[in-house]
């Protein structure tokens, strides 16, 4: 589903719904098959900015059109729609289709898995076009993966722009996963009180 | 310190048997690739490694990745060798087992060792290729063996669909050169993409470099110093025994044309030996420091033994040389007409002494011309030392 503002954009009232952009983990953002490594990083800009092509964009290896993008938050978000700006020419990617919550996917499993949603994208430059979520779905995303299968017959898919719409919880899903676990022991990191100079030291 | 997950790709097809890298294929695979499991495994303590052989019924995971070094070592033992090399499967097979890993952080690696002929085509092999592009595996390929049918083309068109932004390496290492592992431990595939690598990799490749002798003088001074003494000895022996060879070698090109000419019994032999004693003035060269050292004589002939060289080039040549370097001291005996020239003449005990040499046939018909060359030789050179050159037969 996709719907049109009804309302000019000038004002920040469009750029603060948009605010998920805050939220995304940019450092641990992947993508597969894009030309240039770590340009998956690029597309995530606030709404103001997203028509700055100046900037680098994600774009695939040539002759292949498939993009998969893996965008970690660093909270859990509800994810109410998502906006895509695509290349001219073709290049604007003609279908996505989303996980949640899953990490390490390649092609081959993207293919073969059921997504949590499918849209059929549109050529769609300025980015007012956005595509709505089944937010029942969509309520507790720590990562979602963006798999984008096909696009309007050019050589390569481009993407300009992702912006997501919704909101962001304070929590976090899997607190696990900030420990860092100690592989081999530093002594420094073990230093009692009696070394350290002064207190008691309790041994029990 | 990249966090990697690498699965080693081994080549046990029957090629590894060949002897060309000491002391044979499959044990100079085997050393680099212990060299290279505890290089990526003390690079970082999170990286894991696997190992997977690609030739025989099928291809055969020994070890999916795991950071415990005495395990990937321990299936590296009782490998067996033989069948054909499956490059394709055992690359994908290697793409499924790093799919499947625990930490999906860590970064995907194949490193596949070639040694033996490559079936599929280059198309093939370039889908293969940019299959592990797109999903981002880097893959190091190290190629050893004899080079055939297309193998160099066929891996570096596979390389260049795989490489994306220089994270994929290929090595090329010719047979009879240094072992596989020593020309491994300077590459990237041992120091990580150039970002000063391991300590492991650098310490051991540094080892032998930085000093002369491979042996810190700090941690070991004695050991150091005897090592530069000895050198030195030998170095001076050298020059002594250089010296005197090429006083030797001045002298004797006065006399090898006049030799060269009437030494043949062969028909095109002339043209034959000219060209045998150029390459064979070298050998000579070194021989005659060789024997000079350990005769302690002065005026030799190498002349006599260009003529045996030219019919024996087709057969036996090690034969030949160890007839060369008997034929020699004959040589030498008989200008200084000591008794031992009378004893390697006796024609009875040349054959009694090649029939002692394991793989010579006294009734062989090239050794029997051989030593009756020796013996017209011997006659014909004390004859002819006086007369002017004759124009051959």
């Amino acid at each position: 589903m996709a719907c049109l503002h009804d309302h000019s954009c000038e004002d920040n009232d469009c750029s603060s719904n948009w605010s998920l952009y805050k939220h995304i983990d940019l450092p641990k953002v992947s993508a597969l098959n894009e030309a240039v490594p770590g340009s998956a990083k690029s597309v995530f800009k606030p709404w103001e900015h997203r028509l700055n092509s100046s900037e680098e964009h994600l774009e695939s290896n040539e002759g292949d059109p498939e993009l998969l993008v893996y965008i970690p938050f660093t909270s859990d978000v509800k994810i109410k729609s998502i906006a895509i700006i695509g290349g001219t020419d073709g290049t604007s990617p003609s279908k996505m289709r989303a996980f949640i919550n899953r990490d390490g996917i390649d092609f081959s499993d993207a293919q073969n898995m059921q997504a949590v949603q499918e849209w059929d994208l549109v050529e769609n430059l300025n980015g007012l076009l956005e595509f709505q979520t089944r937010y029942a779905k969509f309520q507790s995303v720590a990562s979602i993966t963006l798999h984008f299968p096909d696009n309007f017959g050019g050589d390569t898919s481009q993407i300009h722009y992702i912006g997501f719409k919704g909101e962001a919880t304070q929590l976090k899903r899997d607190v696990v996963a900030t420990i860092v676990y100690e592989l081999m022991p530093n002594p420094s990191d073990h230093k009692t009180k009696a070394e350290s100079g002064g207190g008691f030291s309790q041994v029990e | 310190m990249v966090l990697e997950a690498t699965m080693i790709c081994i080549d046990n097809s029957e090629w590894m048997r060949n002897g060309d890298y000491s002391p044979s294929r499959f044990q100079a695979q085997a050393d680099a690739v212990n060299l290279l499991c505890g290089a990526k495994t003390q690079s970082n303590p999170e990286n894991t490694v696997g190992i997977l052989t690609m030739a025989g019924k099928q291809v055969r995971v020994l070890t999916t990745p795991t950071s415990d070094l005495g395990k990937i070592l321990s299936c590296m033992h009782g490998l067996e060798v033989g069948g054909e090399m499956n490059l394709s499967a055992g690359i994908q097979v290697a793409q499924l087992a790093l799919k499947h890993r625990q930490n999906k952080n860590q970064q995907q690696r194949i490193i596949v060792f070639a040694g033996s002929p490559v079936q599929y085509d280059k198309k093939m092999l370039e889908t293969i290729g940019k299959k592990l592009k797109k999903n981002n595996v880097s893959l190091d390929i190290v190629d050893f063996g004899d080079d055939e049918e297309g193998k160099l083309e066929k891996l570096d068109a596979l390389f260049a669909a795989v490489n994306s932004n220089e994270s994929s390496h290929i090595i090329h290492i010719p047979p009879g050169g240094a072992a596989i592992s020593t020309a491994l431990m300077s590459t990237p595939v041992f120091t990580g993409d150039g970002e000063g690598g391991s300590g492991f990799a650098a310490a051991a490749a540094a080892g032998g470099g930085d000093f002369d002798f491979g042996v810190d003088p700090n941690l070991d001074p004695e050991l150091a110093l005897a090592l530069r003494v000895s050198m030195e000895e030998e170095r001076a022996r050298q020059e002594a025994a250089a010296k005197r060879a090429a006083d030797e070698a001045a002298r004797q090109e006065k006399g090898e044309p006049s030799n060269s000419q009437d030494a043949t019994m062969v028909g095109k032999a002339a043209e034959a030996t000219n060209n045998a004693s150029e390459p064979m003035d070298e050998v000579n060269a070194l021989l005659q420091q060789a024997i000079a050292l350990s005769m302690e004589n002065s005026g030799s002939d190498p002349s006599v033994h260009d003529s045996e060289m030219a019919e024996a080039t087709n057969e036996d040549q090690d034969l030949a040389m160890a007839l060369q370097i008997s034929i020699q001291e004959a040589a030498k005996a008989s200008s200084s007409q000591s008794d031992m020239s009378k004893v390697l003449e006796d024609p009875s005990f040349m054959p009694s002494v090649l029939a002692s040499l394991p793989g010579v046939d006294p009734d062989d018909p090239s050794v029997k011309e051989l030593l009756a060359s020796l013996q017209g030789q011997s006659e014909s050179k004390q004859k002819n030392e006086d007369n002017p050159p004759s124009d051959g037969k």
